[in-house]
């Protein structure tokens, strides 16, 4: 029982790390795109 | 693909759970994964025949040459809401639906790993397409200078320019958290024992289309954001006058354009891979290769964006090496068609609606894929730009691929979505009328394609009325024949002969979807189970 409640918190806490994680690769190509753009105009 | 087995009781329905809520609340707040997919299936549906209904307009301006029943700047506000509309709010919502639906079922998960943001991503999107289709009402019409949104023209865009930006803005956020969701849930909830190469075909395809959805729609985010701020805050990025480059937009929307058509078909690649072996009562030919295939064209569509440009002007290492490797891509490609028609080869073959769906897929996705193969030749492709052979190819891969791999994948899994068997003669009925119209619409852009008509007008030189009032016939027979299969859905919803479990009982169905109960229970999977 214990260790089934570790599991799923350890998978929560799995989930939010991917979540997460994803979610700064999505701001870096939005910021990465924009920031690239900039560069070359100057 | 190894067998799937459970030890867990299928019908395990909980006992101590609770159903549904009842009325509006069950769907505003809606969190479970069936509920968020029915509606994101329905949302679609509707955007289907929003988007149709603007092709119908084109179609009848197109009947005859001649300006007849719309002026030239709502042609071209049609063309450009409906390609808008059919991408975004038909297209790729009905990819989510059914991603929402199955990949739960099919990795042995109770939901979707984060139900909450599911829901806002869903509840998005009436907002943005709301947004988006007011700008007919706004002074200076509808956005109207294609899809593709190319500087300067679309900076001309009246007051429907910001609503426009916004609305995509709101979609591409709606698509990153669908698809976060996605790959969230695939790598941490999968069943015990299913490993990543367990997975049924469909739930690999959208792995992969949720890592593209990832790194390209926040590219689009950038790109119109960029043009919002030339717009309103005297940026020039895209302004030769301020020393900015408009063929640097090209080059940023088609990064994120061209891996939007692979968004739009390596679902439809999944999905086929399912029927097919299902109506053909063999496993799938080279599943290995089937998911290697589909990474592979994943990655190829990162590296072929200027094939959609060629005609800016470019240094010859440059063609050389986009059109090399746009024709690369008809590597993975050909393994998958070989490997679909050796899963079928000696196969125990039936032709129910799904499959019937499925080979035309295989046939029509096919001609859209060598009209591709054309114009990724540089110098084939400075004739074809921008005439009606690009039309007619685009729809080939989009409606006979993409559509109708949405329309098979509905009859092969709508029985055990509702738990009723939908008129086998009328649901083929369907498939017929579809078939002989889709063709009846696009074949014949080929020829005028190939003839000179250019894309994107109202009127025409009258050499070409001929096969565009035989396009125009087949496009109005299409939208007719879509009512016969809203009649279908709405009738098998209803009620109607109980489906089995397996519902595909003579065929032979494989995955964790079938071991449930046709409904599935508001609560599948509260117990994992265990794959062999």
């Amino acid at each position: 029982m214990a260790a089934t409640a570790l599991n799923e918190a350890d998978r929560k806490r799995r989930v939010r790390r991917t979540a997460l994680l994803l979610t700064l690769v999505a701001l870096a190509f939005y910021f990465g795109f924009i920031v690239f753009s900039v560069m070359r105009a100057g | 693909m190894s067998t799937v087995e459970t030890h867990a009781d299928p019908h395990h329905h909980a006992h101590d759970h609770h159903g549904p809520e009842k009325g509006w609340r069950r769907w505003v707040f809606a969190t479970n994964h069936k509920d968020i997919g029915t509606m994101y299936l329905l949302f679609s549906m509707t955007m289907f025949f929003v988007g149709g209904s603007m092709a119908m307009v084109i179609r009848a301006e197109l009947f005859q040459p001649g300006l007849q029943l719309v002026n030239p700047m709502f042609f071209n506000s049609m063309t450009t809401m409906h390609a808008l509309i059919m991408i975004f709010g038909a297209v790729m919502p009905a990819f989510v639906g059914l991603a929402n639906w199955m990949i739960p079922l099919q990795i042995g998960a109770p939901d979707m790993a984060l139900p909450r943001m599911n829901n806002f991503s869903f509840w998005i999107l009436p907002f943005a397409f709301t947004l988006l289709l007011s700008t007919l009402f706004v002074e200076g019409g509808a956005p109207a200078a294609g899809w593709t949104m190319y500087p300067p023209l679309s900076l001309q865009t009246g007051t429907a320019f910001p609503m426009m930006i916004f609305a995509i803005h709101l979609m591409g956020a709606s698509s990153i958290m669908g698809a976060i969701n996605v790959i969230v849930t695939i790598m941490n909830m999968r069943a015990p024992g299913m490993t990543l190469l367990k997975m049924p075909l469909f739930t690999w395809s959208w792995l992969i289309t949720a890592y593209l959805l990832i790194a390209v729609m926040p590219v689009l985010a950038g790109a119109v954001t960029m043009l919002l701020t030339d717009h309103f805050f005297g940026t020039t990025f895209f302004s030769a006058a301020g020393g900015g480059d408009p063929v640097m937009y090209q080059h940023i929307f088609w990064f994120f354009g061209h891996p939007e058509v692979y968004i739009m078909i390596l679902p439809a690649f999944g999905i086929v891979s399912e029927i097919i072996p299902t109506f053909s009562r063999k496993r799938l030919f080279g599943y290995d290769a089937m998911v290697y295939a589909i990474a592979s064209i994943a990655f190829l569509s990162f590296i072929v964006w200027a094939h959609h440009m060629f005609t800016v002007g470019m240094p010859l290492a440059g063609q050389m090496f986009f059109m090399l490797a746009t024709m690369l891509i008809a590597v993975p490609t050909g393994v998958k068609v070989f490997n679909w028609t050796a899963t079928m080869y000696k196969g125990s073959l039936t032709f129910e609606p799904p499959m019937l769906f499925a080979i035309s897929f295989l046939f029509l996705f096919s001609i859209g894929g060598f009209s591709g193969l054309m114009l990724a030749i540089v110098p084939a492709d400075f004739q074809y730009h921008d005439t009606y052979f690009v039309v007619a190819h685009f729809h080939y891969v989009l409606v006979p691929g993409a559509v109708f791999a949405i329309m098979g994948a509905v009859y092969f899994w709508l029985p055990k979505w509702t738990g009723h068997m939908y008129n086998m003669k009328l649901a083929k009925t369907h498939f017929w009328l579809s078939t002989i119209f889709v063709n009846v619409l696009f074949f014949p852009q080929h020829f005028l394609g190939l003839a000179g008509m250019p894309r994107r007008i109202p009127d025409y030189n009258t050499q070409f009325a001929d096969w565009n009032m035989v396009s125009s016939i087949g496009g109005f027979g299409f939208g007719l024949s879509q009512l016969l299969f809203v009649y279908i859905i709405w009738k098998t919803a209803r009620g109607g002969v109980k489906a089995t479990d397996k519902v595909w009982d003579d065929g032979m169905p494989h995955g964790l979807e079938w071991t449930l109960s046709s409904p599935p229970p508001y609560h599948s999977f509260e117990v994992a189970p265990e794959v062999k």
